[in-house]
């Protein structure tokens, strides 16, 4: 897909973005995704995240991709899934999200000054 | 006294390359020769020559270099160019650590431009002691790890246009491919950072042309120079027709700088990287963005709590509201930082 590469957050001990070439994008958020990342519910074809979204709307747990962490550990997430969600009855619109939480997070520490697109 | 200046603005992305490029061509119109030292894979499409003016020369390092190569290459540079004030921008020890061991035989003044850093990334590799070998730190408007060293000086953001440079409103939006008898809310989604985010930036754009319709005008800002391939469409059943790169290419628009255009934008879209965001404050464009992760900024901190969105929804919509509401804009001139750090960095060499 002219480049673009899946965005999901892979990784069980160490979260980082899957890279494979993408080829689609989430119909609700745009994400770009491979083939190994989307998520069928219903007609549409979804992200890991919206996917749950849907799903915390519907309780529906069908076509949920059973190899994200989130599908075994409630509390799996940066801030937990109350924040991921939006749901927890404490958010604030300007909390931190798990998405601002990622931006921060530097487990490829291993990397400074040795990727010189680095900025 | 007019001296011999080499800016380093290694680094991925547009940031180092464009906040350095505000220095430089605020040194150029003072006198000074400057050499512009890039990796940036979106210099060689960009038109800085035309930008920055006669004054300033442009070294373009294929973006592909590896560390040794690199350290090859800007040890090489001081040789040849021999400058009067080596500016380094962000990195202290250099992208790769490669400016250490040569920074002690370096006989020019040492200026560096000092921005926030990850701070593991500071602890770890020592900056306290790494900083020390420079004469001034200037510190572009915003916060940063040794914005108290003695030798440091806060400054004004650095702009790459002076606030009389910008293109008046009605010009803005015709640079824009938007008629003057068209008045609806302009919504412009910057396309910057790396090439993938471009391309993602292309598709927000098309959700956001599909959200609003006839309410608005989109348009997808996208750097000279950058080929954005038209996707081969992928046949899955079931799947209704989302938004696509091919719409978003319709929106699409080349342009460099964008802070030109910015008084014809009624809304900014972006990500958190230091030029987009003074850029939206300082021309008082209502703005919401994306916290992009980056190895060594902290797009997330930057971004005030307003400006930050935390998914692509959230953005989406948000700047729907936005283009709909059409909050009303600052529009008083601004300082440009460079000017004041120009003249400070006179000063340093005038005391050495």
């Amino acid at each position: 897909m002219s480049g673009l590469v899946c965005q999901e957050n892979v990784g069980f001990l160490f979260s980082h973005g899957c890279g494979s070439p993408a080829a689609m994008t989430c119909m609700r958020c745009a994400m770009p995704l491979c083939e190994q990342h989307v998520t069928s519910v219903g007609a549409e074809m979804l992200c890991a995240t919206c996917a749950r979204q849907h799903d915390d709307y519907t309780g529906d747990r069908n076509g949920v991709d059973e190899d994200h962490p989130s599908y075994y550990y409630d509390n799996y997430g940066y801030y937990g899934a109350a924040a991921s969600s939006g749901s927890g009855r404490a958010h604030d619109a300007n909390d931190f999200t798990e998405a601002d939480g990622a931006s921060l997070r530097h487990e490829d520490d291993a990397s400074f000054e040795e990727d010189m697109g680095g900025s | 006294m007019a001296g011999r200046w080499l800016v380093y603005a290694l680094g991925g992305g547009m940031g180092h390359l464009t906040r350095a490029s505000a220095l430089a061509r605020a040194a150029s119109r003072r006198g000074h020769a400057v050499v512009l030292l890039t990796n940036s894979p979106f210099a060689s499409g960009l038109p800085l020559e035309d930008v920055l003016g006669t004054g300033v020369e442009v070294f373009r390092l294929n973006p592909a270099l590896g560390r040794e190569a690199v350290g090859e290459v800007v040890e090489q540079c001081l040789a040849d160019v021999r400058p009067d004030l080596f500016v380094v921008d962000t990195f202290p020890r250099g992208l790769g650590g490669e400016l250490v061991p040569l920074l002690p035989s370096v006989r020019a003044r040492k200026v560096l431009i000092h921005r926030d850093v990850n701070p593991t990334y500071v602890k770890q590799y020592g900056l306290a002691r790494a900083v020390d070998a420079f004469d001034l730190l200037l510190v572009p408007g915003e916060a940063a790890p040794f914005a108290n060293h003695p030798r440091a000086v806060r400054t004004a953001p650095w702009l790459l246009l002076r606030a009389s440079e910008l293109l008046p409103r009605d010009k803005a939006r015709a640079r824009l491919g938007v008629p003057a008898e068209d008045t609806r809310a302009l919504v412009a989604v910057m396309g910057c950072g790396t090439p993938e985010e471009v391309g993602e930036a292309g598709h927000i754009a098309a959700r956001l042309d599909a959200m609003l319709g006839p309410e608005a005008v989109v348009r997808w800002l996208v750097p000279p120079g950058v080929a954005m391939d038209v996707p081969a469409p992928r046949a899955k059943q079931g799947r209704r027709a989302g938004a696509s790169l091919e719409e978003g290419l319709a929106l699409r628009m080349s342009t460099w700088p964008a802070l030109a255009v910015l008084p014809g934008v009624d809304v900014l879209v972006g990500a958190g990287g230091y030029n987009t965001v003074q850029e939206a404050r300082v021309t008082g464009t209502p703005f919401v963005a994306l916290a992009r992760p980056r190895l060594y900024d902290r797009q997330a901190l930057r971004l005030r709590p307003e400006e930050r969105a935390g998914t692509v929804e959230a953005l989406v919509t948000r700047a729907a509201g936005l283009a709909r509401a059409r909050p009303a804009r600052s529009t008083r001139p601004y300082v440009n930082g460079t000017d004041d750090a120009v003249t400070l960095i006179e000063r340093t060499v005038l005391s050495a």
